[in-house]
């Protein structure tokens, strides 16, 4: 493929790739050794330049890392979702040592997301149940929402300050509303079974499958009601929370093995990108973006593939700036690539 | 933090679902599961000779009661249900609100009774655990108990000629021996393969007798108790199971005639079959997160039940159908259990559900069965769980699976963890 490019991560196995919201040179990658099982992490901050990607800087932490996320109010700042139960908030200005470590997580942490309306708050996920909310000044967490689950992935919705959404192994979808007022349901609005609800009457009977954990799922970024997931079932799902009862929208089956990573594209309304176990990343369409009805009748469909990858795909995400269509992969096949969506169309 | 081998199992899990999430899943601990705080049992004695025989229904169950009582330190206030499972006794609901009370529990205690033939023990497990998940009650305790010495089975009553008539219903009239030779003739079991089976059996029960492995399970009795010979009436306190013939082997179970000539292929006898036996065993059931807060110490997990029903007339293989439906319920294989607890009601269903299941004899009633300890009927299905938990401990192992076939045709399993 032309105009790929290719860091090598060396020792250390990708778990997740961002680009900067500021800078469209910038990437952070969070990989740790051994595969995430047992020893260091490391959060790479590397630059696209005209001589190939150059690492800037890199940070090392005692335990895994298994995601990042960049502040979206201040561009040196970026937080890491550390294996030993840790939050740590890293300023590339700085050299060695976070600024900040919020020790809390009972488990580890598998997920971070900024706020991208209200920049000043942002969200981890553990493997101990629970979501935390925190803002870069204060020295411990503002909020805790039990989960009672392993939380592989939380994110804040795109589209309002006080929303925020996470999946987890109990197969879930969860919705929480921080406005609501503080009661028994902390928060919880929606608990959507991603595998699909027992039939109930009234309702239309429609396809089920077993549960199976979840391991990723993303907000799409121009249709504020509509999530994707994914994972071990490796069929992704759409959902309206809108009509939290109604179940997926489309279901777009495919890949061979789990779904590790799911990213809408900042470009286009309907353009879903993956990272999975089978050592692909596949682009799809949701079948949303020619008529309405569309989606109903199973309009969504695989457009391309990457199979450049030699190890599981673990992390992925769009560049925000420029041309429509370039994304970045990390594997943990020690390699981030840096590759143009148009260019896998129909392959 | 989760050691590297935890982390390669979940990794393992996202891979291969089917595989390795049944098991590390049920290992997991969350607030809401049902765990077990106690689990004991009393002796079993042979009825109408045992150290239990004059021991009617309500006073074996307030002895038990008490003893569940002060061995759990639980204010008494605390447990909302008691669910008794009894199958012979007349007036059972009389007898369990009764005992509940004379046994120290406060007015507020409720009780109830549970009755599926050979498996009301579980079943009363599965009710107090569904009530807790309901959110109907927070405490609850689940008792097994059978006096066989004052209630004798006397079999199927007079049922409808509708019964009667119907080509499935009708086989319901057959007497349990008459259902064990069905299986043995059905399914080619050999009278040397029972008596090897029960032989086994007896061999276990003697070695975990004499090892005492059964010291954690089993609570005291005093009793009044009338010797035979001199009618003299005396208080007795019974401590040990006294059904374990030592030193039994196949070849001396041999030599027993058989019980049904009446009946080919007339393989089932006296000592290949279960013993008729007084006893009872209970089960307090919480919801983890009570039992925290209570600071009780939780010894096991309730993961679940099921239930399933055959033709009546091979009743006794109900644990081969029953055990894969409640592994495939809880995404378990055969080899993630570490002991099966399979009722022994008589050797020809024995030999085959672990040989229709492909189970290894060395985790099945690895402290002896039925055929040995006894089956007092309604006891059992709650008995197995106190044992089963106390092996695992015992063994240093996680996973039981408890089952048992079930009169008029059908089978129920259960699976427990050891949280030991």
């Amino acid at each position: 493929m032309n105009g790929m490019l290719e860091y090598q991560t060396q020792g250390f196995n990708g778990y997740a790739v961002k680009y900067s919201p500021f800078f469209d040179s910038r990437i952070a990658v969070a990989s740790s050794a051994n595969f995430g099982l047992v020893g260091n992490g490391r959060l790479y901050i590397l630059g696209l330049t005209a001589d190939g990607i150059q690492a800037e800087k890199w940070f090392d932490t005692q335990d895994s890392l298994y995601d990042t996320a960049w502040s979206e109010a201040h561009e040196n700042q970026i937080v890491v979702a550390c294996g030993d139960g840790s939050v740590k908030l890293f300023d590339i200005a700085l050299n060695n040592f976070p600024v900040q470590s919020w020790q809390e997580h009972n488990r580890e942490v598998y997920s971070v997301s900024w706020n991208l309306v209200s920049k000043d708050t942002f969200a981890s996920s553990s493997w101990d149940g629970t979501i935390k909310i925190w803002s870069p000044q204060r020295p411990t967490s503002i909020l805790t929402l039990p989960t009672h689950s392993c939380t592989y992935s939380t994110a804040f919705s795109p589209h309002s300050p006080s929303v925020l959404s996470s999946v987890s192994s109990d197969s879930h979808l969860r919705i929480f509303d921080l406005r609501t007022p503080a009661s028994a349901s902390n928060h919880l609005v929606h608990l959507i079974p991603i595998h699909g609800a027992p039939p109930a009457p009234g309702l239309p009977a429609r396809q089920s499958f077993p549960p199976s954990e979840c391991l990723t799922h993303d907000w799409n970024k121009y249709r504020s009601s509509i999530i994707a997931t994914a994972g071990v079932d490796t069929i992704i799902r759409t959902f309206d929370i809108r009509n939290p009862k109604a179940g997926p929208l489309a279901l777009l089956p495919g890949h061979e093995y789990a779904v590790r990573k799911l990213a809408w594209s900042p470009h286009l309304s309907d353009v879903l990108l993956s990272a999975s176990y089978d050592m692909t990343c596949r682009v799809w369409t949701d079948g949303t973006s020619n008529t309405q009805q569309d989606v109903f009748r199973g309009g969504g469909k695989e457009l391309g593939r990457l199979g450049r990858h030699t190890e599981f795909v673990t992390g992925v995400d769009w560049c925000l700036f420029g041309a429509e269509g370039w994304c970045a992969s990390v594997s943990w096949d020690q390699r981030l690539l840096v590759w143009d969506v148009r260019a896998v169309m129909g392959q | 933090m989760a050691s590297a081998g935890e982390r390669l199992s979940t990794v393992m899990g996202h891979l291969n679902p089917s595989k390795a999430s049944g098991k590390s899943k049920l290992l997991e601990k969350n607030p809401d599961d049902i765990v077990i705080t106690l689990a004991v049992r009393t002796p079993l004695t042979k009825a109408r000779k045992g150290g239990l025989k004059d021991t009617p229904l309500d006073d074996l169950l307030i002895s038990l009661l008490t003893s569940v009582r002060e061995k759990s330190k639980l204010d008494p206030a605390l447990v909302e249900d008691v669910c008794v499972g009894n199958v012979l006794a007349v007036g059972q609901a009389y007898a369990a609100r009764s005992a509940v009370l004379a046994a120290g529990f406060p007015i507020t205690t409720a009780a109830s009774v549970a009755n599926r033939f050979c498996s009301s023990g579980l079943l009363a497990v599965q009710n107090i655990a569904n009530q807790i998940i309901a959110g109907s009650i927070d405490v609850g305790l689940a008792v097994g108990a059978e006096s066989m010495s004052t209630t004798p089975d006397n079999g199927a009553p007079p049922m409808s000629d509708k019964v009667l008539n119907h080509p499935i219903a009708s086989q319901n009239t057959q007497p349990m021996g008459q259902t064990s030779e069905n299986v043995a003739g059905q399914f080619s079991v050999t009278r040397q393969a029972m008596d090897a089976f029960a032989a086994s059996s007896y061999q276990k029960a003697e070695k975990a007798q004499k090892a005492g492995w059964s010291a954690d399970e089993i609570v005291p009795v005093t009793v009044q108790w009338k010797d035979p010979k001199t009618g003299q009436v005396s208080v007795k306190t019974i401590t040990q199971d006294d059904g374990i013939r030592y030193g039994t082997t196949a070849e001396s179970l041999g030599k027993i005639r058989a019980a049904f000539p009446q009946w080919s292929p007339s393989a089932t006898t006296g000592g290949n079959a279960s013993q008729i036996t007084d006893g009872a065993a209970a089960v307090l059931l919480m919801k983890r997160s009570r039992a925290e807060q209570l600071g009780q110490p939780i010894v096991g997990k309730f993961c679940g039940a099921t239930v399933i029903g055959l033709e009546p007339r091979i009743m006794g293989i109900g644990p081969s159908i029953a055990i894969p439906k409640i592994l495939e319920k809880t995404g378990l294989s055969i080899s993630d259990v570490d002991v099966f607890e399979i009722n022994e009601a008589f050797a020809s269903m024995g030999v085959y559900c672990v040989d229709k299941l492909g189970l290894d004899p060395a985790k099945v009633n690895p402290r002896g069965g039925a055929i040995a300890l006894g089956h007092p009927l309604g006891c059992t299905g709650a008995r197995q769980v106190v044992t089963a938990l106390s092996e695992l401990r015992r063994q240093d192992k996680r996973i039981a699976v408890t089952s048992m076939c079930v009169g008029t045709g059908m089978g129920m399993a259960g699976v427990f963890v050891s949280e030991h």
